[in-house]
């Protein structure tokens, strides 16, 4: 067997001692587990590095036998990763280190086995940085590829479709590459429209060039094209899809996204740790405690925190809930969408999902946008009468979850727009690299809480629905039955729920108590420091993805040691999940587009971060 | 008329003028368009607890054509800004818009190279709506002001916008004069 060790170098810097805005070494890999050293022993030279970091199975390959190995791993029945889950790049001109540029970043998974890989992929810095592509094997690369494409500037060879994805396509820059400012201006608020100055304001939108419209590749126009969107009733939100049609058969679609594209990743990476938080929220504004959760645990596992066992169990009280509401919001509007006379269920549901919000607002004050979770554990303790509230909805959200079914799942309108509708077969969701209630309405029985279990969710009993006929009908049942199950859940979180901190009592990383401040000065100078400076994070980098409503909600954060993550990437499961509405939609009815969006359960502000 | 001679002056003017501005203020109806997280706080305006329709704005059109004020709920992207632009256009007069949040009013949190730092910047903005994201209550308190400068509209502002304006095309937003020009005359 091959030695790795030699390629291994330890970390030259330690926490702590790594002034702000110094960046320290690359993260490299130590150690080695099976799959690293098969993939060591197959590809030999190939290989850079290989081994653990912060616990995850990280290979640095090189690009020319990159394909080779991801066709390996996903054949191997040894490795047998058969979905690619994200795929990212990480530019490195502002690290003091010499080797190439720009990194591209892969996360694999093996359902069968339960592992993840993370293969890392430095390219050649002569020229233009290209990457070749992974889309011949894993066909959920397409769009994660045109997306580093577009913001990062890498370039991807033999990609079937390199376009640009979010930002228009005049757009002059890359955006997340590191020379690139920020942008934005300072805002004037004095101003009127009769102000002089006034004029120059608009320049920032771009000139908008009236140019022919330019057919995404693989459309006819001798059929009939059409827009759906960005303003559209059905499209929850500003998706555009460009929809060919033939009589009132679908013969393709194309999604055009980055209408709400907001620059979460760059904004991130010029915050504070800490400070980034309360992006989350705005990320998949209807499941914002299961992102802060996602992002807290994967700055925690950097900083290597564990959190006491309370506010373990608040997290989870909050994340189911959080994961009713959002199911609530979307069974609402897909009744809504699908059947036209839905209302009613519109305003039961809502009705539920407000009492989720004013549990949320006794917590922490705000409905939606919630910042509740913090690094360290969350904000605040619950107060004393959340709990009696909390099984109040309990027992009234278990009767209402069964008055739903009542009215649909037998409904002949309901079953007759959802079944069979964009049925995918199990090959197909694992290779589109679809997460959450898509996997599980096809058969894939994985649930990222029971079999890679974060957050304290290994203690908790509870089923993970799966049907396998793959069509809306089936995503609907597993929402539903992830609903009750949510329930379980919060009763047993209820009943295990221990006294003790609600956050870590590390004053680098948690501000002390407001009354300490009155009378310690210590007290007094980490609240300052902690909230001019923020707290600094080893060097390193890490991919922690928890199962949100939605499904795999994945942070990828790379720290080069100072106090903001010097590269911060999202990986959102509704983008991911969308690139199914083209295969789902083909050959279908136009009318049936609008259940697909619906039960694909899209947030835009996660499609386009 | 015959019978604005018979009565003192001003009389039927004025009465209409009130009587028109009373329908509009309590049938608003909004255009139905959401951007991002305040989308969702406005639906929630629109659904079981909050009720709009008690300012007869429940009535959520999906047609610009049919809508009179613009909710803009939430961030505006340099992608978006000309198909906000272009709505607004397509929306008849008389038409509000209500900026919600505060992305809508100044960029709020993202103020970076994708979000328009306040959507008055493409179209004129009513009432600005605080809030990150305003609770329902701040978007019915909204409407309330909203309700306030309708009730103050003359039929003198309308005529005097003799001619409708002329289609704006996505080019004319780097200038902004040919939007302001109606709204000066
Ligand atoms: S104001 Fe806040 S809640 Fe509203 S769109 Fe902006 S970030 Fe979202």
């Amino acid at each position: 067997m091959l030695n790795v060790s030699p390629r291994v170098r330890e970390y030259e810097t330690l926490p702590g001692l790594n002034p702000l805005g110094i960046p320290a070494v690359a993260p490299l890999p130590t150690g080695e587990s099976e799959d690293t050293n098969r993939l060591v022993e197959r590809f030999g030279d190939a290989i850079l590095a290989a081994g653990l970091h912060h616990g995850q199975q990280v290979v640095y390959v090189k690009p020319e036998q990159l394909v080779a190995l991801a066709e390996f791993a996903k054949r191997d029945p040894a490795l047998r990763y058969e979905a690619l889950i994200d795929v990212s790049a990480v530019d490195r001109s502002e690290l003091p280190i010499s080797d190439s540029r720009f990194h591209t970043v892969y996360q694999l998974r093996s359902y069968a086995r339960k592992q993840h890989l993370m293969v890392v992929c430095p390219l050649d810095d002569r020229g233009e940085p290209e990457a070749p592509s992974l889309a011949s094997v894993y066909q959920g690369a397409i769009w994660p590829e045109r997306e580093v494409w577009d913001l990062m500037g890498v370039h991807f060879a033999d990609h079937p479709d390199h376009r640009r994805i979010l930002m228009p396509e005049s757009w002059p820059n890359h955006p997340l590459q590191k020379q690139v400012p920020v942008g934005g201006e300072e805002v004037p608020f004095t101003l009127t429209w009769s102000d002089p100055e006034f004029e120059s304001f608009g320049k920032q939108i771009l000139a908008a060039e009236s140019k022919p419209p330019v057919l995404p590749p693989g459309m006819n126009i001798e059929n009939m094209i059409i827009n759906m969107g960005p303003h559209h009733p059905s499209t929850h939100g500003v998706l555009r899809l460009v929809v060919e049609l033939d009589g009132e058969t679908v013969v393709n679609v194309d999604a055009d996204l980055g209408y709400l594209h907001s620059g979460f990743e760059k904004t991130g990476e010029n915050k504070r740790y800490k400070d980034f938080v309360y992006y989350t929220d705005r990320m998949d504004y209807l499941s914002a405690m299961s992102n802060n959760m996602g992002y807290c645990l994967a700055v925690e596992k950097l900083l290597g925190v564990e959190i006491p066992e309370r506010a373990q169990v608040l997290r989870v009280i909050m994340a189911e809930l959080q994961r009713l509401a959002s199911h609530l919001f979307w069974l609402s509007t897909h009744v809504l969408d699908v059947s036209g006379t839905g209302m009613a269920l519109l305003m039961y549901a809502t009705r539920e999902r407000e009492r989720i919000l004013d549990l949320f607002e006794m917590a922490c004050g705000a409905r939606l946008t919630v910042g509740y979770m913090r690094i360290g554990g969350v904000s605040r303790d619950i107060p004393p009468a959340f709990l009696g509230h909390l099984e109040e909805f309990l027992k009234a959200m278990a009767i209402r979850i069964d008055e739903y079914e009542a009215m649909l799942t037998s409904g002949p309108l309901w079953q007759e727009r959802l079944q069979g509708i964009g049925k995918l077969t199990r090959d197909e969701v694992i290779n589109m690299g679809l997460t959450g209630p898509m996997l599980r309405g096809s058969g894939v029985d994985w649930d990222l809480r029971r079999d890679a279990p974060y957050g304290g969710y290994e203690n908790y009993d509870f089923k993970v629905p799966v049907f396998t006929e793959g069509d809306s009908y089936a995503r609907y049942l597993v929402r539903m039955e992830e609903m009750r199950q949510s329930l379980r859940i919060i009763r047993q979180a209820i009943d295990n729920l221990p006294d003790g901190p609600f956050r870590v009592e590390d004053r680098k990383i948690t501000p002390p108590p407001r009354a300490e401040l009155d009378i310690s000065m210590e007290a007094l100078i980490h609240h300052f420091k902690l909230m001019t400076e923020g707290f600094q994070v080893p060097p390193g980098m890490v991919y922690h993805g928890i199962e949100s409503s939605k499904g795999e909600l994945g942070f990828f954060i790379y720290s080069d040691g100072s106090a903001k993550p010097y590269r911060l990437h999202v990986r959102g499961p509704s983008f991911n999940n969308l690139y199914a509405i083209s295969k789902m939609s083909k050959g279908a009815m136009l009318s049936d587009i609008v259940t697909n969006i619906g039960s694909i359960d899209i947030v835009l502000g996660e499609v386009d971060r | 008329m015959g019978l604005e001679e018979k009565l003192p002056e001003g009389i039927i003017t004025t009465q209409l003028e009130t009587l028109v501005n009373w329908s509009r203020e309590n049938s608003t109806w909004p255009l139905l368009f959401g951007l991002a997280c305040c989308a969702i706080e406005m639906i929630a305006t629109g659904s079981a607890r909050h009720d709009i329709s008690r300012y007869g704005s429940e009535l959520f059109r999906a047609s610009p054509r049919q809508a009179d004020l613009m909710i803009v709920s939430g961030r505006v992207s340099n992608k978006m800004a000309p198909v906000i632009k272009r709505l607004y256009d397509q929306m008849s007069e008389p038409k509000w818009v209500i900026a919600m949040g505060i992305c809508a009013s100044a960029g709020g949190p993202f103020n970076n190279y994708a979000i328009i730092q306040g959507v008055d910047k493409i179209i004129p903005v009513d009432v600005y709506v605080p809030g990150c994201p305003p609770r329902p209550e701040s978007l019915l308190y909204a409407l309330d002001m909203l309700r306030k400068k309708q009730a103050k509209d003359t039929f003198r502002t309308y005529a005097n916008l003799n001619a409708p304006p002329p289609p704006v095309v996505p080019d004319d937003i780097e200038s902004l004069e040919a939007l302001r020009q109606p709204q000066l005359a």
